[in-house]
């Protein structure tokens, strides 16, 4: 594949689909810290200064593979999890949920397990508001994980009769006399096809489909005296439907195909503009092939040239979780999570609480001059401590990246290469050694760190 | 904006450049259609001296139980569990009447402070929440538009000084809603007075150095982190200038311990801290009744109508009732029959709630028949909700509507006089 010199000008239906999603050349762009780092941050949170080393070394093919494989403490490390969550789910309380995943993104040695679950959590957002049951929300957030870098297929037959899923759609109980719309009008709309790829006449039929579906004791149950078995005639097809049927049929469709694309795209590539129908059409027909498999598509989108591209390099907004677990794991520290979910609660996510049956819409809904002054005082939280809450471990003289220097301006150069590792402007740098050389007594490092992490370039993933 | 509140943010962030940049409107557009036709009822130019309240109800109020009418036997036959009783309807006449749960509203109604303007819609109307919602927030029904709102190209339209106060304010926790939306001016949103301070106690850096080094030069800066810059910028601009109208506390009006009543209370000090803010908004989630819906709608009803009487008496007592409009809507209404869930799904037409001093208080609209419905056995509207908006545009907010809205729409009469 020949390599095409790309400017962030160039419109995004010029540029060759089959190129875009070629593995990357070196001619095109050479595998170095910056790229890797932007790997992490999409593919995880964010990278530490060895994780930096070992991906440079490795090169992207090698990195990827290793962000999509089981690691070799995975099992040990999900099998404490869920233990430990065994014990908050005692009291049934589903606000514990939030601290315990925030622990297990920040700690797991799959943080690309964990950024796919976060993904499909958001695609098929269901409250803790509504379903207040905590053994339930966790049994669906168990779902998600088990399927989130499998296929969707599965995924979707699965969380369509999740208890959680039903409670929250309010499709507890579907009635033949009266068909309960609100389940089949979101999976066409949010989990499948999106608007415009049905009618109300879908719709309605989808309903009739799914009566008999309900939730007794906890447990999803069909009865069969309250479906509908009548004639259906949903998407071109006509038939005496089920509901499995009616999933089978949504899965045939290409539009799923490219919605779901389209939707991981804006997750892990871009988010800034709609990208042209052609530029993701050999992902959405790969992925299709493929089964819907996800490693698939990851694999496809993380070694891509495209995703090296100005096109898609700095061209996402973090997500507060995004934000703060990538600000702590960069530096190697570790906070209290229960703060840490109320902060990223005023942020605007809250995670098992979704705003809505749409999740969060990212991008630049997460700012605003409030969220800003939040992530602004987050950032001070976690690395002064002030007031104990987060009791943060951090060790910020003993990081790795800056053993050996000594001179303020290197120091803060230094970590601007940590948590961000792409060039600043010079005017910048200027400001950044003005505020490490300053002598006001306190915490220097402390000091340099928010300096960087409330620039505006930090708010970029 | 008051020479004191620029001394204090020059003091604190220096001359901003970039936050000049970013909050003027070009000076080719100064002399704007709006800022000649307004000079007349606002010499200083810009929006007016009125203020317009938007409170939004998420999920699809249902509008039959809200507005209710009672006479009507089809009312009876479609509500057969959710029917309120006769007897426990606030009867405003003796056709309709509001859900038991309303006693504030009733007494702005009695006291010519409220109207109600029904059967309110638009053609071709979608039930989804979020299509819906995006055409309530954007005024545009005919094509998906999502760039920006109808407050936000108010917003624009307006020609305003470098470093004023916000033209609007969103009070919530969620992200800003698309009507607040502009091509221009980042609008703030804020979830509480307190979590609005930035910390710059204990050894943090200072407002000043953060700025500074959002400030620095950047060229060439693409445009994704160049509204980061600008955002960073408005933040803490407007944090100090919030920070500053709450400190002095002049009221003592009683307000209903509700999340939407506390957030009205700020806003009433907000107005009367001098703040120039025209437009603030704030939401009640919660309307989608889809099971159960009668405790669920009556909790919410009682909280919306106990906290906007509370608000317009607030407003009362501190002599600002007369420059205050406060509108409630809700992104569709719901079906005329229940469903077998002892709740309704999504529907259509629905009235929509004005208050204030001096509104045309009152019934507006006739209640949509009950028995002529369209193909899919909902309500059929007769007011478009724009035709209110330009209502608000050009009578209440002194913006020419058409640029807002595209093209003309016949007023509706909700201000007095």
């Amino acid at each position: 594949m020949a390599a095409q010199s790309l400017s962030p000008n160039t419109p995004l239906a010029e540029i060759d689909p089959v190129w875009a999603w070629s593995p990357l050349t070196p001619a095109f762009r050479p595998w170095t810290r910056e790229l890797a780092a932007h790997l992490y941050r999409r593919a995880g949170f964010s990278a530490t200064w060895a994780e930096l080393d070992e991906a440079v070394a490795d090169g992207c093919h090698r990195t990827v593979e290793r962000l999509l494989s089981r690691a070799p403490q995975s099992d040990s490390f999900y099998g404490e999890a869920d233990r430990s969550v065994a014990a908050l789910l005692a009291s049934g309380n589903a606000n514990h949920l939030s601290a315990w995943w925030l622990y297990v993104m920040l700690n797991s040695p799959q943080p690309l397990l964990e950024k796919l679950t976060l993904f499909w959590h958001g695609h098929f957002a269901t409250s803790a508001a509504k379903v207040t049951d905590g053994r339930m929300m966790f049994a669906q957030h168990a779902l998600l994980r088990k399927h989130a870098l499998g296929h969707f297929g599965p995924l979707l037959e699965e969380l369509s009769k999740d208890p959680a899923m039903l409670v929250w759609l309010d499709s507890t109980t579907n009635h033949k006399a009266h068909p309960n719309e609100n389940f089949a009008r979101e999976v066409m709309e949010l989990f499948c096809l999106g608007i415009g790829h049905y009618t109300e006449h879908d719709i309605k039929d989808a309903a009739r489909a799914f009566t008999g579906w309900e939730l007794r004791k906890d447990q999803f149950r069909f009865n069969r005296y309250q479906h509908d078995d009548g004639l259906k005639s949903l998407l071109g097809k006509s038939g005496r439907f089920t509901g499995d049927d009616v999933l089978k049929i949504l899965l045939e469709q290409p539009a799923t195909a490219r919605f779901l694309v389209g939707k991981l795209y804006r997750f892990i590539v871009n988010e800034t503009v709609e990208p042209p129908a052609t530029l993701l059409e050999p992902l959405a027909a790969g992925f299709r092939a493929a089964e819907y498999d996800m490693t698939w598509l990851l694999r496809t989108m993380l070694r891509s040239n495209f995703f090296y591209s100005p096109h898609a390099m700095q061209q996402r907004i973090k997500s507060p979780v995004e934000f703060a677990i990538g600000l702590l794991h960069s530096l190697e520290g570790s906070a209290n999570t229960y703060a840490l979910a109320d902060d990223l609660r005023d942020l605007g996510q809250a995670v098992f609480f979704p705003p809505n049956v749409k999740g969060w819409d990212g991008g630049a809904a997460w700012i605003n001059s409030s969220t800003l002054v939040g992530r602004a005082n987050l950032v001070w939280n976690v690395v002064s401590d002030r007031d104990g809450r987060y009791n943060t471990r951090l060790a910020l003289d003993c990081l790795p990246a800056l053993s050996g220097l000594g001179d303020p301006a290197a120091i803060s150069r230094r970590l601007a290469d940590l948590l961000l590792a792409f060039p600043l402007p010079d005017a910048v740098y200027v400001q950044l050694a003005a505020v490490a050389a300053d002598k006001i007594s306190g915490n220097q490092l402390a000091r340099a760190v928010q300096a960087i992490a409330t620039l505006p370039e930090f708010q970029l993933a | 904006m008051l020479a004191s509140r620029r001394r204090f943010l020059q003091a604190t962030l220096g001359s901003s450049t970039l936050l000049s940049a970013g909050l003027t409107v070009p000076a080719f557009l100064a002399r704007s259609a709006w800022a000649a036709s307004s000079e007349a009822s606002n010499p200083k130019g810009g929006l007016g001296e009125n203020i317009l309240v938007v409170i939004q109800l998420s999920g699809g109020n249902d509008g039959l139980n809200t507005v209710i009418p009672f006479a009507d036997d089809g009312y009876g036959r479609n509500r057969i569990t959710l029917r309120i009783a006769d007897n426990q309807v606030l009867k405003l006449n003796d056709q309709t009447g509001l859900h038991p749960q309303m006693e504030g509203f009733k007494k702005l109604f009695e006291s010519q402070r409220l109207a109600i303007v029904q059967g309110v819609g638009y053609p071709n109307p979608d039930r989804s929440h979020f299509r819906s919602m995006d055409i309530w927030h954007t005024a545009k029904p005919e094509r998906e538009d999502k760039s920006d709102g109808w407050l936000g190209r108010t917003i624009d339209s307006d020609p305003r000084e470098a470093g004023q106060d916000v033209p609007a304010l969103h009070l919530g926790p969620n992200q800003l809603p698309l009507a607040l939306v502009s091509q221009r001016t980042p609008v703030p949103s804020i979830e509480s007075m307190a979590g609005f301070r930035l910390q710059t106690a204990g050894g943090a850096l200072p407002l000043a150095s953060l700025a500074q080094l959002a400030e620095a030069a950047r060229p060439d800066s693409p445009p994704l982190l160049d509204f980061l810059r600008r955002s960073t910028l408005n933040a803490y601009a407007s944090s100090a200038q919030v920070q500053e109208a709450l400190k002095e506390e002049r009221s003592e009006a009683a307000y209903p311990d509700f999340v939407l009543a506390q957030k009205l209370k700020q806003i009433a000090q907000l107005i009367d801290a001098k703040l120039s803010t025209r437009i603030y908004y704030v939401s009640l989630d919660g309307f989608d009744t889809h099971a159960n819906q009668a405790p669920a709608q009556a909790a919410l009803l009682n909280q919306l109508s106990a906290s906007v009487s509370a608000f317009v008496e607030d407003l009362a007592q501190r002599g600002l009732q007369d420059r205050v409009m406060v509108l409630s809507f809700s992104e569709f209404g719901r079906r005329v029959r229940e469903n077998a869930s002892q709740g309704t799904d999504h529907g259509t037409a629905a009235p929509v709630f004005l208050a204030g001093g001096r509104v045309a208080a009152g019934l507006i609209g006739a209640q949509p028949s009950l028995g002529d419905l369209d193909g899919e056995g909902d309500l059929k509207f007769h007011t478009d909700f724009r035709r209110l908006y330009a209502s608000l545009l050009d009578g209440w907010l002194g913006c020419p509507s058409e640029k807002v809205l595209g093209q003309h729409f016949e007023p509706l009469a909700i201000v007095q006089g």
